[in-house]
């Protein structure tokens, strides 16, 4: 029993996780139209920062590992110090690397600026331990005086908080003028700018809004594992949050949380219940296999997702209301479009 | 912070909207101009020094074959291309330099050939981020101050529905963009270029598209926001718009500017029928 | 220090021959397509692999040439037609087109690597003597990947010049619209395109595991992002100027290499791709800056 537990509380940690890198996707592609197929660097470095800034001090006779920041700073400041860096390396690749030009070009540029990332950090020992990576991150909750399988269910709680926090927030956010400004530019970027607004400052702007939720989804995550290394992050990691995106419904949050739900937790982890069929290590290939038939098929059947966005209904003399369809009234419509 | 609206109220007088922040030159001073500008794209020059001015509350037709560099002038004055050389002036002061949302900031509004309504926005949230302004779509603003925006965006909202009125368009108010036909489509541009009170509005063939029993009112709106002191540039194959709408027209052929008048003088003049004839 | 310079750049010239092969195919492919194909890798890798197998049954290795080239032509046509078409017809645009090749470079290299196992094999062609050039040793199988870049390249500068197939393929690539209408049956283009095209990379991919004597899923990889730099930095649909381009980013890498060590010149070859896709002015008449896919 105690195994079954361990494992859905392990899930539900990188559930919490995958939930908050959607939102940031989301809130970049889905309602801003900014390609970010480099997500996975700016949860990297958050991790990483989170990771060097907790351990201590890598000189010495004994280190084997080698890294920058090295300082032993208490519970929360790690994780704080992996949502600014995650914010600051997103400015820093944005002022550089965010034009108007066509989105196939941007994704790409993105696509090879983590290739880039990768290669140097795996290259660069001293900066954060080369392709071995770092290990031995403390435990930021270990002050609770709780067993370690009532820990991992406090974690995944820790995790679920912080979720809520910044769904709340982005969604707010995403429904404020902001965010239709995000939306302009995102459907006619020529026509936004007929209308006043500065694109390229509205690019960066949600482009170092995703960054900050993605370097604090790094630092949550390294907590948990205890390490990180160049092997965990590449570029087909960015691509199964995006899978989940577009499968859950791009524009609304709540797919997102439908398609993370779907993609990496339910559909990735089914495999661990079939079956061992042919070689070891078959299965994790063709999970691969999978992922990228169902973003095919999915763009194919279902272009917009399962769950669509919601319009935000106006009638004279009160605000602006988002209109909310109860759930049994979706299934209905579904059911009658089928 | 004001409440009482009195526009909200009341119904609307063709002129309140739009006339909220009118021109601060004189009447006989141009509110756009340009002089001399040059486009080219690579090697290709589409527009070869040409120059305009126009008045408050004038309309100004440009007319000519295709591939005359109409809206390439258009977008050089909107802040779209580059110009290489030359310069375009808005109130007197010379924007030759400014990014066209910058121009759009200063009192220029357009429209595009092929409609840039925001597609996956209703309609009423296509006037909103319009009207919203610069401010009140900041991101510092927007999370800063948000409890004093209220009233400010219930402003906008109300302005939003006054213009509606004023297009008798409230019944697409809550359709998406990508719902609407070719006219409404074109009228949500206009519309959302209202929204922020504009000095100059061009218009980029603004009946392709439009069903024609919507253009005979499409003409009547650009008509009274004309009489309402916005300056007009009207880009448009159907002379019949020209004719109606237009105060003066001019006709370019090959980049430059090779007859200025009215209708009349413009549709009989040789080199007007040779080039769009030969 | 002349030496190990000059080494560097024969070495980046057998790498550019190597590069200018399949970015000559990616830039017809390209050029007239305006799909930005990521699973063009995979589908190199392919053909090294299909010549691995003709050479593990006793073949000669050279014979994987050919072997590779038709490999690439049919799953070219085969993706081209059957999956990327069905996508621009529901109005996929340029960027859902290059995720759709995302997923599917997914597809092929995890299947790939299903399907070998995650083996890497070893592909030997026998070498004879290299041949010494003063300070530079280039060894006859690098010689003859030279020889072959530069007759393909000539055979399809020629193709593309001489011939009615050839013009009405430029035609097309620069204006479909008005190729349509000036009759050219523009289906069979995109056909002979999806053929043209897949056949270099095939023979991109063979060449490139002869260049590094061995073949496993991830040999398309990392080479992808040189040979889409070489393409759009030479200009889309020019294979002169991807063949220009591919010496630079050959030399280049190689000369990084040389004193900077492999993972570098990764980083390197990377970085000019980014630089080329910032920089690289869409002059507003050009199909490129259009967003518009030409696929049937």
């Amino acid at each position: 029993m105690s195994a079954w537990s361990y494992y859905i509380s392990t899930l539900a940690v990188y559930f919490g996780v995958d939930v908050l890198s959607g939102i940031s996707l989301n809130l970049q592609y889905g309602y801003a139209g900014v390609v970010n197929l480099a997500y996975i660097i700016f949860q990297s470095v958050g991790a990483y920062v989170a990771a060097a800034t907790a351990l201590g001090p890598d000189t010495g006779a004994g280190a084997f590992q080698h890294y920058i920041f090295a300082a032993s700073l208490p519970f929360p400041i790690p994780l704080l110090l992996a949502t600014v860096a995650g914010g600051a390396l997103a400015g820093v690749v944005g002022l550089f690397s965010l034009r108007r030009m066509r989105r196939d070009y941007q994704g790409a540029i993105m696509l090879i600026v983590s290739l880039i990332a990768l290669q140097v950090v795996t290259a660069d020992v001293p900066l954060f331990n080369g392709s071995n990576g770092l290990t031995g991150v403390p435990r930021p909750l270990s002050f609770l005086p709780v067993g370690p399988l009532a820990y991992q269910w406090v974690y995944a709680g820790w995790v679920f908080v912080f979720c809520a926090a910044v769904y709340l927030l982005v969604q707010w956010l995403s429904r404020s003028p902001w965010g239709r400004a995000l939306k302009a530019m995102r459907d006619q970027e020529e026509a936004a700018s007929a209308i006043g607004l500065n694109i390229t400052v509205l690019r960066l702007q949600v482009f170092v809004v995703g960054g900050l939720i993605a370097g604090l989804s790094g630092g949550l995550l390294v907590e948990y594992i205890g390490a990180w290394s160049p092997g965990a992050w590449g570029y087909a990691e960015t691509f199964v949050i995006f899978t989940a995106i577009f499968v859950g419904g791009l524009g609304n949050y709540r797919g997102v949380v439908l398609g993370v739900l779907l993609v990496p937790v339910v559909f990735l982890q089914v495999t661990q219940f079939l079956p061992q069929i042919g070689y070891p290590g078959l299965m994790d290939s063709l999970e691969w296999v999978v992922i990228g038939l169902l973003f095919m098929v999915c763009l194919l059947v279902r272009p917009r997702g399962i769950l669509p966005e919601r319009k935000p209904i106006a009638l004279e003399g009160s605000s602006l209301q988002f209109a909310a369809p109860g759930l049994l009234h979706q299934l209905r419509r579904r059911l009658r479009s089928l | 912070m004001a409440t009482a609206n009195p526009r909200a109220a009341v119904d609307i007088p063709h002129g309140a909207v739009g006339r909220a922040e009118a021109s601060t030159t004189g009447a006989g001073q141009p509110v756009i101009a340009a002089q001399d500008l040059v486009v080219s794209y690579g090697g290709v020059v589409a527009v070869a020094g040409m120059s305009l001015e126009v008045r408050p509350g004038e309309a100004v037709g440009l007319i000519g074959p295709n591939g005359a560099g109409k809206s390439s002038f258009l977008a050089a004055l909107a802040g779209q291309n580059r110009a290489a050389r030359g310069r375009v002036l808005l109130d007197g002061k010379d924007v030759t330099r400014l990014p066209s949302y910058q121009r759009a900031r200063l009192g220029l509004a357009r429209t595009f050939q092929m409609t840039s309504e925001f597609a996956n926005m209703t309609t009423f949230e296509n006037l909103l981020t319009a009207g919203m302004g610069v401010q009140g779509a900041a991101l510092s603003n927007v999370v800063l101050h948000h409890r004093s925006n209220r009233a400010h965006n219930r402003e906008v909202e109300r302005q939003a529905w006054a213009v509606l009125h004023r297009f008798d368009a409230t019944h697409i108010a809550n359709l998406y963009g990508r719902e609407l036909s070719g006219g409404q489509r074109r009228l949500v541009e206009i519309m959302r270029c209202l929204m922020r009170s504009p000095k100059v509005l061009l218009l980029d063939e603004p009946m392709v598209g439009v069903a024609p029993h919507l253009v005979a009112r499409l003409v009547s709106d650009l008509k009274s926001l004309r009489d309402d002191g916005i300056a007009l540039v009207i880009v448009e194959h159907a002379l019949e718009v020209v004719k109606e709408v237009s105060d003066r027209v001019n006709v370019m052929a090959l980049g430059r500017l090779i007859a200025s008048g009215t209708y009349e003088e413009v549709v009989s003049n040789d080199a007007v029928q040779a080039a769009y004839l030969g | 220090m002349l030496g190990t310079l000059a080494s560097a750049v024969a070495f980046g010239v057998v790498l550019a021959s190597v590069i200018a092969i399949a970015a000559m195919g990616f830039t017809v492919q390209f050029g007239l397509t305006n799909v930005l194909n990521l699973s063009y890798g995979g589908i190199m890798t392919i053909g090294g692999f299909a010549a691995y197998l003709v050479a593990s049954h006793g073949l000669s290795a050279w014979y994987g040439l050919p072997v590779g080239a038709v490999a690439g032509a049919i799953v070219t046509l085969i993706v081209g037609r059957g999956i990327f078409a069905v996508y621009a017809r529901r109005g996929a645009r340029v960027f859902e087109m290059m995720m759709v090749t995302l997923g599917l470079g997914l597809v092929i290299d995890y299947g790939l690597q299903a399907l070998s196992r995650n083996n890497i094999y070893e592909f030997t062609v026998l070498q004879s003597r290299p041949f010494s050039f003063g300070p530079i040793i280039l060894t006859p199988t690098q010689v003859t990947i030279i020889g072959v870049g530069l007759a393909l390249f000539v055979g399809l500068e020629g193709l593309l010049r001489l011939t009615k197939v050839g013009k009405a393929l430029r035609a097309m690539a620069a204006n479909p619209a008005l190729a349509r209408a000036c009759g050219i049956r523009t289906r069979q283009i995109v056909v002979l395109t999806w053929l043209l095209s897949g056949a270099l990379c095939g023979l991109a991919g063979v060449v490139y595991i002869i260049n590094s004597q061995s073949v496993g899923y991830t040999t398309g990889e990392l080479f992808l992002p040189l040979v889409i730099a070489a393409a759009i930095l030479g200009g889309a649909g020019s294979p002169a100027g991807a063949v220009l381009a591919s010496l630079l980013m050959g030399v280049v890498t190689q000369v990084v290499a040389a004193y900077g060590g492999s993972l570098y010149s990764t980083a390197a070859g990377f970085g000019v791709l980014v630089v080329v896709l910032l920089s690289r002015p869409s002059a507003v008449l050009t199909k490129q800056a259009s967003e518009e896919l030409t696929l049937a």
